[in-house]
């Protein structure tokens, strides 16, 4: 114990780091006593919990566990939840999943906390002026109905983010019930592009990439360990490249202009300017010199000079990435968000491809994809151009009644596209949300939807490995919240609207599913199988796996088609690409109110709870600009402003800000934190696919004259060892061993 | 620029030394002695002393009924934490007990019932949230392996329940007190080695690793490393 001598003599002394630390270590132990004295805690003032009625696996203090399927993104991997005293604890994989075998993301993690969050929407709301009034759900039925009596089919339409699954099927059933053919299918950040590219290529959309099978992974800007189409199957697989085929570890060579989590994994990172991976790919089978017929002709003009002059990527680079694919095969090349970004996103994809066909990686490295027996179910994909076209007629007052399900477009479309204004002419909108998202306080009419914890359904991922599989969704817990719906439960109720005869045998959602999936046991492999075994392990294990059929890939390489635009000069008014970083905990957004994302620091810059400006520090010297230096980053649509970091993984004729903050509605953790910039993005779109170039975007910076402390784990706020270094190292002709031994 | 810092943030952390160890330098105690938790209202004033209290030949409509404390907290012997029974456990019997189906607190408890509503009892035992208590461990050891009878050793930590009506807490429940229990030297066997209790099956599993001593005795320590409630 300490006594009032040594405090004294502590207190006329200059205090060293380990007296500091001594002096915290007492008031640690007072605060611990004061803790375990009797001054106990919540003795008769707390409720304990107890059961009605209790099964006997239910034992308070023992988790019984549960599967089922991540909500957080379409990847869709299997989840195990823990539950405990009836509430949902922790989120872990279902190490029976072909696609994430037991692991999960950062961002699956945060499952628990879209369903405990507390700005969920709990009652069904009606605007009133500029407030939402509560209203019960048979008065929110009445007055869908009401609004669409009359309507006519065109005058109605249907956003929605990706959806598949018995949902899908019903949602279907109930547009054809309205008489609508305007469903349209929006992710604001999808591999739309690519997948366009990998039809004329292959001849599917998405074909399985076997990284665990590749010697060599060359790839342009796709995040595959990040945010890239199935994140945490590729990590996995990742590890076994590594671990290497036939001894030989894996080489991973990243091209991109701004460097993601993938990147920074890479043995080599190669910068390259913005646009040009398309023409480095070219460059590449120029050098590798195996290409025959209409490639080996269109390569020609591609020598290594004046590919390293367009791309800045050197000769030396562009001939050791060559002979290291030449060297060593099966390799394989990705196509990833930052090659597709572009007007001319399509060409890059395909030269990208080419690369792959030129090295004989298909159906090697890429094989074709299973499908699920039932298309109907497969999922619904969409991006940007489907969002362009509902409003081109929002724009032109086409729609009477609006619907809008897991999408936040006021959030996520570009601001050039002016969605807000256009989205206010719609005559009546409907918004099934989560939270009072941007896009639901437009609204007109809110409804509340159950966590995808608390609610029924299947799910098929676009993206699937070994076979394939029909994913559970199954309440976790009760609903924490009365008054809150499920999707399929609400679809259901309209549907029985529009067709009360052919609905009136399912009460709910739950049955629908129960009965649909009973329909086709033999198909889903339960045959002679009773209902109620068949349906008991169907949700014991939480997917149905299928074997699926499988498709052949095309392996002929064609160069027909590719041309790449000629190369344009730098804008003088707005001279720096503006990259939208997409990070493996955020995505577009729809999540920024879980507070662990925002707590959880950015892998390459350790940011926490606020956005920044990566720029390359030759440009910051260039600019006079340092790190924390407030920003104005303007485009031609708007601007922004932000703190800067400097950044040396980003070219220097870019900037990047990452996507997924800057909310003004949606909840306590997400409002008022960041810049959104997709609200300066301007509407350039892809010239074969009309998707979004959301790389377009060109912007010029200015100071602000303001100046921040940026607050990040790294460098300096973070790092202060009291002086001292982690480990202090010479290098060893610096050693004097006589002197030493 | 943060070397600045470092003066003021040394001092902070001493006066907050300084002033926590003047309002603390009471040592929690180190004995068994009994320390009475506050007087908990609750919702329907449960006689314990009813249920688990010693038969009275003389009355029996006074005397306790020696009901087995398991009997209604079953969670105990299966869980670290051990729960309050459901009111299903109550119902079970108190439907078929038509003689109290009146009294005003079983009225009550029927209410509940037919509500389908958990009652909402108030906490009498709690510890703080960095510690595990483990109920599953105690009755393994003192019932099970050494046979102790139940009330005894429910007892050690909840006093002389079957004595109560609402139950309150009897024992400071802090860590000086748990080690007091834990530090000490614990025979497990008899004079001779012959083990107390059941615990002969047990040793034929693993036997206890201590020495005998003069008189053959073995005694052994409840666990005694931090972690294992500090977890
Ligand atoms: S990648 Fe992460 S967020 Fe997406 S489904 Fe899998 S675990 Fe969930």
């Amino acid at each position: 114990m300490i006594d009032s001598d040594s405090v004294k003599q502590l207190a006329g002394h200059p205090f060293d780091r380990r007296d500091f630390l001594k002096v915290l270590g007492w008031s640690g132990t007072a605060v611990a006593l004061s803790g375990c004295g009797n001054t106990s805690i919540e003795d008769g003032r707390e409720t304990v919990v107890s059961y009605v009625e209790a099964s006997d696996y239910m034992v308070p203090g023992i988790g019984v566990y549960y599967n089922s399927t991540c909500a957080q993104c379409d990847a869709g991997c299997n989840i195990n939840g823990r539950v405990r005293e009836g509430r949902v604890l922790k989120l872990e994989g279902n190490p029976d999943s072909g696609i994430n075998k037991g692991k999960l993301c950062g961002l699956g993690q945060a499952g628990v906390q879209h369903h405990y969050n507390p700005d969920r929407v709990r009652e069904p709301l009606l605007r009133n002026g500029s407030k939402g009034e509560a209203i019960t759900w048979d008065k929110a039925y009445a007055l869908i109905a009401e609004k669409l009596a009359g309507v006519q089919g065109d005058e109605i339409a249907f956003l929605s983010g990706g959806m598949s699954g018995h949902l899908k099927v019903l949602l279907g059933n109930y547009l054809d019930s309205l008489g609508t053919r305007n469903h349209f299918v929006y992710e604001a950040i999808a591999p739309s592009v690519v997948r366009a590219a990998n039809v004329k290529a292959y001849g599917v959309e998405m074909p399985r990439y076997r990284l665990d099978k590749a010697k060599v992974v060359l790839s342009f800007g796709a995040d595959f360990l990040g945010a890239w189409v199935s994140p945490v199957h590729f990590s996995q697989q990742y590890a076994q490249f590594r671990k290497g085929v036939d001894g030989q570890r894996g080489v991973l060579i990243q091209v991109e202009s701004k460097m993601t989590l993938t990147g920074a994994n890479a043995d080599r990172w190669l910068v390259v300017k913005p646009g040009t991976e398309g023409v480095l790919a070219l460059g590449i089978i120029n050098v590798l010199g195996t290409a025959t017929g209409d490639v080996a002709e269109l390569v020609k003009g591609y020598d290594p000079v004046r590919v390293s002059r367009e791309t800045g990527v050197s000769v030396s680079h562009i001939e050791k990435v060559a002979a290291l694919l030449r060297m060593r095969s099966p390799s394989l090349v990705l196509a990833g968000s930052a090659a597709e970004g572009y007007a001319h996103g399509s060409q890059n994809a395909a030269a990208i491809n080419l690369l792959n066909q030129v090295l004989g990686n298909v159906g090697k490295t890429i094989e074709a994809p299973v499908s699920v027996p039932f298309p109907q179910m497969a999922p619904a994909k969409g991006n940007t151009a489907a969002l362009k076209s509902l409003n081109d007629g929002l724009a032109a007052g086409k729609y009477k009644v609006v619907f809008n399900f897991a999408a936040n477009p006021v959030f996520t479309a570009p601001g050039a596209m002016k969605f807000k204004d256009n989205f206010a002419k719609a005559g009546f909108k409907v918004a099934f949300a989560h939270y009072l998202d941007e896009t639901a306080l437009q609204a007109d009419l809110v409804l509340p939807l159950d966590s995808a914890l608390e609610d029924w359904g299947t799910q098929v991922p676009e993206y699937m490995t070994e076979g394939a599989q029909i994913n559970i969704q199954q309440p976790l817990m009760e609903r924490l919240h009365a008054n809150t719906r499920g999707m399929g439960d609400i679809v259901l109720a309209l549907l029985k609207q529009r067709k009360a005869d052919e609905y009136k045998g399912f009460e709910d959602y739950y049955a629908y599913l129960r009965g649909a999936m009973l329909q086709n046991k033999g198909a889903l492999g339960g045959g002679g199988v009773d209902d109620d075994t068949f349906w008991n392990e169907t949700l014991t294990r939480g997917i149905v796996k299928l074997a699926g059929a499988t498709g052949a890939l095309t392996t002929h390489a064609t160069a027909a088609g590719l041309v790449f635009p000629a190369h344009k000069e730098a804008d003088e008014h707005y001279p720096l690409h503006l990259i939208p970083g997409v990070t493996a905990s955020l995505r577009d957004g729809r999540h920024t109110n879980q507070p662990w994302l925002q707590e959880s620091p950015d892998p390459l810059t350790t940011i926490v709870w606020d956005s920044w400006v990566e720029i390359h520090p030759k440009k910051a010297t260039e600019l006079g600009i340092v790190e924390g230096d407030i920003v104005e980053v303007t485009s031609r649509t708007g601007s922004v402003k932000a703190q800067v970091y400097l950044f040396p993984g980003i070219h220097p004729e870019a900037v990047s800000i990452p996507v997924g903050r800057g909310h003004d509605a949606m909840g306590r953790y997400a409002k008022g934190y960041g810049v959104n910039p997709f609200q300066i993005m301007d509407t350039v779109f892809e010239a074969a696919t009309g998707e979004l170039a959301m790389h377009e975007t060109r912007v010029k910076i200015s100071k602000t004259g303001q100046r921040v402390l940026v607050v990040k784990d790294e460098g300096a706020a973070g790092a202060l060892q009291m002086g001292r270094k982690i480990a202090s190292r010479v290098s060893t002709d610096q050693i004097d061993l006589s002197k030493e031994v | 620029m943060h070397r600045f810092l470092r003066l003021p943030i040394l001092l902070v952390g001493l006066f907050m030394a300084v002033s926590s160890y003047a309002a603390n330098n009471s040592q929690p105690a180190l004995t068994t002695e009994d320390s009475l938790g506050p007087q908990v209202q609750q919702p329907i004033e449960f006689p314990h002393n009813r249920h688990a209290g010693n038969h009275d030949a003389s009355d029996p409509a006074k005397g306790g009924m020696e009901i087995n404390c398991q009997y209604c907290h079953t969670y105990a012997r299966r869980s670290a934490v051990a729960g309050i029974p459901p009111l299903q456990k109550c119902i079970g019997c108190h439907q078929s007990i038509e003689s109290v189906r009146n009294k005003p607190r079983i009225v009550e408890l029927f209410k509940y019932w037919d509500a389908k509503k958990a009652i909402p009892w108030k906490k009498v035992h709690d510890l703080p949230d960095f510690v595990r208590f483990n109920h599953e461990r105690h009755i393994k050891r003192f019932i099970e392996q050494q046979d102790r009878p139940v009330q005894e050793a429910c007892g050690y930590c909840h006093g002389d329940v079957k004595e109560m009506t609402v139950a309150r807490r009897q024992k400071p429940l802090a860590m000086g007190w748990c080690a007091s229990c834990h530090e000490k030297d614990h025979p497990v066997t008899a004079e001779g080695g012959a083990p107390i209790g059941n615990q002969a099956y047990w040793y034929s599993f693993q036997k206890p690793v201590a020495a005998q001593d003069a008189a053959a005795v073995i005694k052994a320590r409840g666990p005694n490393d931090c972690w294992q409630c500090h977890k």
